[in-house]
């Protein structure tokens, strides 16, 4: 099967168990989703909901039990470990609730890290990755290491980092999680920013305030889909 | 992700860290101080031994007959002393009769010599002189250079012709201003016309060359001698160490034979090569290379075992690094070649203290100790490249360890 063109992310039956001793848990059970190239999605629901499950196997980081998925036209569910290290190095930006920088190295560096990865050049990685923390307003910063950053900044970065490669997706596990709420608007700002110039974002969160910025929601209870909504207008401010 | 990189942020790992760094490496610095040092002292005491010591009393591959033997052993007994007393004189007929015989042979000089209380020049005179007699070759195989002027030729030799080759303290102390080549120097009664001086000894050996005067056999036995047949010594120089051992049996058989020896009778004559000398250091070097490798194996061994578990902990305080790399894209040939690159950068560092101290150690041996120490250019590539060998050995399991982490337990890893 095919996935029509708009389609950026579909999955079929998607299921994950897992087996702890004795016991089989059930993380994910027949999942199937489509999300469209642009779309602004939120997976919600408390934890043990299998949104964590949900969000690894997207971003390629874990494969499922059974079930398929389709992202960018292309059967993931099948590939080895290196092809899914390609994958999620090209398709995917990753946005981390506790930001996920590598230590004693600089804001710069920690940008360049998906494109030294890609195998492009370090003249090009320099200039690339300049480009992306400006972007993400902090190109004075960009000597900075994450020690010596805010928060606020420090997410900045992440999300420099998750754009840098262009992917077709990006994915925000609580990338609120750990800031204040000032701080929060501010980065839900740049994410809603990115989406407006077209990127497909999807944002894990258990906060009612964050799903609110999201075009969609998706619900999840004990590994089913409860909901899956679509607001009637864009999101605001 | 970039070798340059890596190696860069190990080494500001390992400054940042110094004290630790110093304990982890330790067994490698050791091991490599060590093989640097030893390598260092034996090549020296190797060089010393051969071109120094041996070559300036005999020469390589050079045999000496003489009328008895300079250098006995300690532990002759009174017999023996009294039967190499009635030992007869070394004559020309004897060198010519060898030069004769023994094949192989590469250079063939014999000399004669004496004590002269003094050489003059006007009124500048040196006391205390060794004059030699000896023939056109000798000067060549004794590895004696003309540094100004000419050595002695065949035909001074055979035509007993009156120039003399002096030695760099004389020519300094009898001719202070200019040149001594084409003046004369007076040997007792007669005139010399100086022809060349010798390059300057000098050193640990002590000067006799330098306080000598070398004169044409054929002057010196017309002048100077009373028995005119009468020759000293007998320097037979050979290509290789086999020849001149083929040749020193060649040698005393020729000599046995003129001095009519029955077989059961001893030599008459002394017969001696540096080999002796070098046989026995050749025995304290294979101890001191055999005994080397195992010492520097043992320290590299423990050195790469510290190394692997500093690794180790290292893997598992970066397992959240090494997901987030993975999550963005590292494979797992990404990580491994990381962390391979630290242990191999760790251990390299180790190794260039290593150098560093063993270079050292190896000047403070020079300096203080007789013991002549040559830090050698091979022995330092060799611990380079054990360096490098010992922190891939070691990097290996615990960057496998790294690289087959799952990327979602690793990003979840507190």
């Amino acid at each position: 099967m095919n996935p029509p063109d708009s389609a950026i992310i579909l999955t079929e039956g998607l299921t994950k168990d897992y087996v702890l001793g004795a016991e089989t848990v059930h993380a994910l059970r027949d999942v199937d989703i489509r999300i469209d190239r642009g779309d602004f999605v939120a997976i919600m629901g408390h934890s043990g909901s299998g949104k964590s499950t949900l969000l690894n196997l997207i971003g390629c980081l874990d494969t499922p039990t059974a079930g398929k998925y389709w992202l960018n036209g292309q059967e993931v569910s099948t590939l080895d470990d290196n092809e899914l290290a390609h994958i999620r190095n090209r398709e995917i930006g990753f946005v981390f609730q506790t930001f996920n920088l590598l230590p004693r190295t600089t804001a710069l560096h920690n940008v360049e890290l998906p494109l030294i990865y890609a195998g492009v050049s370090a003249k090009e990685r320099k200039a690339t990755a300049s480009r992306a923390l400006d972007a993400v307003g902090l190109a004075d910063r960009m000597k900075h290491q994450p020690a010596e950053l805010s928060g606020g900044e420090r997410q900045r970065v992440a999300i420099a980092r998750a754009l840098v490669n262009e992917p077709s997706i990006v994915l925000a596990d609580e990338p609120t999680g750990n800031l204040d709420s000032s701080t929060s608007a501010e980065i839900m700002e740049i994410i809603v920013k990115m989406n407006e110039r077209g990127e497909t974002i999807i944002v894990v969160t258990h906060e009612q305030d964050i799903a609110q910025y999201a075009d969609r929601l998706i619900g999840l209870r004990d590994g089913f889909i409860e909901r899956d909504e679509r607001r009637a207008t864009s999101s605001l401010a | 992700m970039n070798i340059l990189e890596t190696v860069r942020l190990a080494l500001l790992q390992i400054w940042a860290q110094k004290l630790k760094s110093f304990f982890t490496l330790l067994g490698v610095i050791i091991g490599v101080t060590f093989l640097i040092a030893v390598i260092a002292v034996v090549e020296g005491m190797n060089r010393y031994v051969q071109d120094d010591f041996a070559g300036s009393i005999f020469g390589i591959n050079t045999l000496r007959v003489e009328r008895v033997r300079t250098r006995n052993t300690g532990r002759e007994d009174a017999a023996t002393l009294r039967r190499q007393s009635r030992n007869p004189d070394l004559t020309v007929d004897d060198a010519e009769a060898i030069a004769a015989n023994v094949p192989g042979i590469w250079y063939l000089a014999y000399a004669t010599d004496r004590f002269m209380p003094e050489v003059w020049s006007g009124s500048n005179r040196r006391k205390n002189v060794r004059l030699l007699g000896v023939t056109d070759e000798y000067l060549a195989l004794q590895g004696w250079d003309v540094l100004e002027g000419r050595g002695i030729s065949r035909i001074d030799h055979v035509r007993g012709i009156r120039v003399a080759v002096i030695g760099d303290a004389i020519a300094e102390r009898v001719f202070p201003d200019g040149s001594p080549v084409g003046q004369h120097i007076r040997l007792g009664p007669f005139r010399y016309r100086v022809v060349g001086v010798l390059k300057k000894q000098g050193g640990l050996i002590g000067n006799i060359r330098d306080a000598s005067v070398v004169v044409p056999l054929g002057a010196y036995h017309a002048d100077f001698a009373r028995r005119r047949a009468r020759i000293e010594e007998i320097n037979i120089k050979f290509r290789t160490t086999e020849e001149m051992e083929a040749g020193e049996a060649v040698v005393i058989e020729v000599l046995r034979r003129r001095h009519r020896l029955r077989p059961a009778d001893e030599d008459d004559f002394g017969i001696e090569s540096a080999s002796q000398i070098l046989d026995a250091w050749e025995k304290v070097k294979n101890v001191l290379l055999a005994a080397l490798p195992g010492l520097v194996s043992v320290a590299l061994v423990v050195g790469g075992i510290v190394i692997m578990n500093i690794m180790l902990m290292s893997v598992l305080q970066r397992t959240r690094e090494v997901g987030v790399r993975k999550a963005l894209g590292a494979r797992r040939i990404d990580i491994t070649r990381q962390f391979l690159a630290e242990a191999a950068t760790l251990s390299s560092v180790g190794a260039a203290i290593g150098i560093g101290a063993g270079w050292g150690l190896a000047e403070l041996v020079d300096l203080i100790t007789p013991l002549p120490a040559a830090v050698s250019a091979w022995s330092i590539l060799v611990a380079i490249a054990l360096g490098v060998v010992v922190g891939v050995v070691a990097g290996v399991y615990p960057a496998l360890r790294a690289a087959r982490l799952d990327p979602v337990d690793a990003l979840r890893y507190e």
